[in-house]
C-alpha cells in the first residue's frame, strides 16, 4: 500500500515529517493570535532617528538570542544521551564575573572584551567539570549537572559578595541593546554561532560520532570513537555557549540578578531541544530545530505579556500551548488519528485506495 | 584495624558534643543574672540587599554588648525544612527566646506549639504566618505592605489630577508580599474613574525580565502608558530602560514609582528615572530590642507592631537620604 499511495503528497508529507514543522506551525499561530489583537502586530517600522528597525517581531528576535544559546548547547549534550541542568546556573556565573570585572575595570572597549573573555573561558571550565564528572567519575548527566546547577547559583552569589551587581560599559551593552544596519547585534551574533555550530557538527563526522554514543555507547567504542573526548566536547560547548547567553542576559540591563538571571532557563531550553524534535533518549539531534524551539519559546513569553494574560494564568497558558504541540509531534498519537481516518477504506476493497493513489 | 580507629574517633567526638551539651543546657538552666540572653534567631539567609540589611541589623543589635548571645540560623536555599530543623533545635536547647523570620508563611504550628510547651517566647521578624494564629507568637514586627502600597497610589493619585494609563510589574504570583502589594494599591486606585488599568504581568521581581515584558507593554499600547507601578525596586530599574529603548524619557513620558528604597533605586530618584520610591523599612533592630525585653518580662504585646516606613518623591529628598543608605 505504501509504495503506490505517497507518490503525490510525498512533499507535503515530508514537510510534516520534519520534527520541527509543528514548531513553526505555532509560532505563526500564535503571531496570527496577536495579528487578530492589534492588525498592526507584524509592522516591523524603520526608526529615522536612530536607523534601528523596531517593531515587537525584532523584540522576539532579541528575546530568543539568549534562549537559542541554551538550547543548542543543550541540543548536543541531549544527543548524547545525556543532560545538563547547570546552564542556568552557567548563565547567572558568566553574568556575574562579568559585571564585577566590568564595575571595577570601568567602561573602555578593552574592558568588555576582558569581561567577555572571562566569562567565556569560565563557562567551559565549569562545563568542563561537567564532563570530568560524567565521562571520568561516570556519574549519570542528571546528578552530576544537578550539582552544578546548585552549586553554579552559589558560585555566583560569591563572586559578586551576595549582591546584584550593576556596572556601565558602552562596548559591552551594545553586545545586547546595539544594532548594525538596523538589525540587533544580539540576534547576529546568535544566528552566526547557531550556524557556526550546525556547520561544525553536520559537515564533518562529529555530529555522526555524538549521535553514535548517544545510541550505543559501546558500539560506538567497538567502531572507535573517542567517547570521553567527545563528551568533553559537548559539555565546555554547552557551558561556553550558556556563558554567551549569560553574557545577553546581563547585558541587556548591565545587572547580573545572581538569584534571577538565567533561573529555570534550563527547562526553557530542554523544551526548546524537544520541540525541535530531538529525542531525549539520545542518539539523534537537530541544531536546526533547537533554534526554532527557542523561538517558539520567545514568542510564547511576548504573546503572553501582548495578550495581557493574566500572571496567574502565565504557566497555565505555556503548558497548554507546549502540551498541545508535543502532542502533535508524537507518533503513537498521529498514528492514532491516521488509523482512525483510514479505517473506514480498509474495511472496503482495493478500488478506493486506487482512486487515492491516482 | 581502620575502621577501629574511626569508631574510636567517632566515639571521642560523640563524647566531647555531649560535654558540650551538657555545659551548655547547665549554663542556661542556671540562668545567673550575669549570663547574657540566649536567643536564636532564625532567619531567612542571602535573598536580596533588603533581606541582608534586615538581618544585619537585627544582628548588630543583640550583641553581647547589649547583653545577648544570638545565635543565626539562616535557611539553606530559602529551604523551610532547614528553618524548621533549626527551630526545633532551638528549643531543645532551651534559648531564652525566638526570633523568626519565615521562608514560608504555612506549616508553623507543630514548630511553635513546641515552643509554647517549652514556655519560649517567639517573636516574628517581618514574614507573617498562615493562618495567622496570634495564640502561637508574642508579636509580629514588620512594616505594612498595605500601607507602603498605599502610598504609592495616594502620590499618583496627586501627581496625576487628570488620571493617566498605568501598568502594574508583579513579583511572581502568589507570593504573599505582592497580594499585600496589589491590596494597598488597588483598594485606592479602583474607585479612580480617571485612571486606566492596563493590566498586570509578573516580572519575578528581576530587572531583565521586568524590561523585557515592559518594552512589549508599551509596543501594545502604542506608548500611550503615563505610570507604572513596580513592586520593587529591580523591576523599576528595568521599565525605565525599557522605556528609554523605545525613545521615551523616564520621568517625563512615562513616570515609574518603586517599592523598596535601595540605594541603587534612590540614585536612579536622583537621576530622575524613577519619580517615587517607597520605602519599606528593613532597619528596625530597636524596636525589636524593645518589644524581646517586654516579652522576656512577660508583659503583654500587641499581635502586630507596625515599623513606620517613609517615601521619596523628589530628587531632593533621595539626595538626602542617600549618605546614610545602608543597603
Amino acid at each position: 500500500m505504501s509504495t503506490h499511495s505517497t507518490h503525490r503528497p510525498s512533499a507535503l508529507r515530508e514537510l510534516i515529517r520534519r520534527p520541527y514543522f509543528w514548531g513553526v506551525i505555532a509560532i505563526a499561530l500564535l503571531l496570527l493570535i496577536n495579528s487578530i489583537k492589534d492588525p498592526g502586530y507584524l509592522a516591523v517600522s524603520y526608526n529615522s532617528a536612530s536607523g534601528n528597525l523596531v517593531g515587537n517581531l525584532i523584540d522576539i528576535l532579541r528575546a530568543a538570542a539568549p534562549i537559542a544559546m541554551i538550547s543548542v548547547g543543550m541540543c548536543l549534550v541531549i544527543a548524547t544521551a545525556g543532560i545538563d541542568l547547570s546552564v542556568g546556573s552557567v548563565m547567572a556565573v558568566a553574568g556575574a564575573v562579568a559585571m564585577e570585572f566590568l564595575a571595577s575595570a570601568g567602561g573602555s572597549p578593552t574592558a568588555a572584551l576582558g569581561a567577555l573573555g572571562l566569562a567565556l573561558l569560565l563557562g567551559a571550565a565549569l562545563g568542563a567539570v561537567n564532563a570530568v564528572l560524567v565521562s571520568v567519575v561516570g556519574l549519570q548527566p542528571f546528578i552530576s549537572t544537578l550539582v552544578l546547577m546548585l552549586a553554579g547559583r552559589g558560585l555566583a552569589k560569591v563572586i559578586t559578595g551576595g549582591q546584584n551587581t550593576a556596572a556601565s560599559n558602552d562596548t559591552f551593552r551594545w553586545l545586547a541593546n546595539g544594532y548594525v544596519f538596523g538589525i540587533p547585534v544580539v540576534f547576529l551574533l546568535a544566528v552566526a554561532i547557531v550556524i557556526l555550530v550546525g556547520l561544525l557538527v553536520r559537515r564533518s563526522a562529529l555530529g555522526l560520532m555524538i549521535e553514535a554514543i548517544g545510541m550505543d555507547p559501546r558500539a560506538a567504542r567497538l567502531a572507535g570513537v573517542n567517547r570521553r573526548g567527545l563528551l568533553f566536547a559537548v559539555y565546555i560547548a554547552s557551558g561556553t555557549l550558556a556563558a554567551v547567553a549569560g553574557v545577553f542576559a546581563s547585558a541587556s540591563v548591565m545587572t547580573v540578578d545572581v538569584s534571577n538571571t538565567g533561573y529555570q532557563l534550563e527547562m526553557d531550553a530542554i523544551l526548546a531541544v524537544v520541540i525541535g524534535g530531538t529525542s531525549l533518549a539520545g542518539g539523534k539531534f537537530n541544531i536546526t530545530g533547537a533554534a526554532i524551539g527557542a523561538l517558539l519559546i520567545a514568542t510564547l513569553d511576548k504573546t503572553v505579556v501582548f495578550l495581557g494574560i493574566s500572571s496567574s494564568a502565565t504557566p497555565a497558558f505555556k503548558a497548554i500551548v507546549i502540551i498541545a504541540l508535543c502532542l502533535l509531534q508524537s507518533e503513537r498519537i498521529r498514528a492514532m488519528f491516521r488509523a482512525r481516518r483510514s479505517r473506514p477504506s480498509d474495511i472496503s476493497s482495493d478500488t478506493p485506495k486506487e482512486a487515492v493513489a491516482a | 584495624m581502620r575502621p577501629n580507629r574511626r569508631t574510636v574517633l567517632g566515639l571521642s567526638a560523640a563524647g566531647l558534643v555531649a560535654t558540650a551539651l551538657a555545659a551548655c543546657s547547665s549554663g542556661s538552666a542556671s540562668g545567673g543574672a550575669d549570663d547574657p540572653v540566649t536567643i536564636g534567631f532564625v532567619a531567612v539567609g542571602p535573598e536580596g540587599a533588603w533581606r541582608q540589611a534586615n538581618e544585619q541589623n537585627i544582628q548588630d543589635t543583640f550583641t553581647e554588648d547589649a547583653g545577648f548571645s544570638l545565635k543565626f540560623a539562616p535557611a539553606t536555599n530559602l529551604d523551610q525544612k532547614s528553618q524548621i530543623d533549626a527551630f526545633a533545635s532551638f528549643v531543645d536547647e532551651g534559648v531564652d527566646l525566638i526570633l523568626l523570620s519565615a521562608t514560608e508563611g504555612s506549616g508553623w504550628e507543630e514548630s511553635l506549639n513546641r515552643a509554647q510547651e517549652a514556655e519560649i517566647p517567639v517573636l516574628l521578624i517581618d514574614r507573617g504566618i498562615e493562618p495567622d494564629d496570634q495564640d502561637l507568637y508574642v508579636t509580629r514586627l514588620a512594616p505594612n505592605n498595605v500601607a507602603v502600597s498605599s502610598s504609592v497610589a495616594e502620590w499618583a493619585i496627586s501627581t496625576f489630577p487628570d488620571g493617566a494609563n498605568y501598568f502594574v510589574l508583579e513579583g511572581p504570583a502568589g507570593v504573599s508580599v505582592v497580594n499585600e502589594r496589589n491590596e494597598g494599591w488597588n483598594e485606592l486606585m479602583a474607585d479612580q474613574s480617571d485612571f486606566t488599568d492596563l493590566g498586570s504581568q509578573s516580572a519575578n521581581w528581576s530587572t531583565e525580565e521586568a524590561k523585557s515584558v515592559f518594552e512589549t507593554v508599551l509596543k501594545s499600547n502604542n506608548n500611550d502608558v503615563q505610570l507604572v507601578f513596580a513592586q520593587n525596586d529591580e523591576m523599576g530599574l528595568g521599565a525605565a530602560q525599557a522605556v528609554e529603548e523605545a525613545g521615551l524619557t523616564p520621568g517625563e513620558d512615562v513616570k515609574i514609582a518603586t517599592i523598596d528604597g535601595t540605594e541603587a533605586a534612590l540614585n536612579a530618584l536622583v537621576d530622575g528615572t524613577l519619580s517615587f520610591v517607597a520605602e519599606y523599612n528593613p532597619l528596625f533592630g530597636e524596636q525589636a530590642l524593645e518589644a524581646v525585653n517586654a516579652a522576656l518580662e512577660g508583659e503583654t504585646l500587641d499581635p502586630y507592631i507596625e515599623i513606620e516606613s517613609t517615601t521619596f518623591d523628589s530628587p531632593e529628598s533621595a539626595e538626602e537620604a542617600l549618605p546614610d543608605r545602608k543597603y
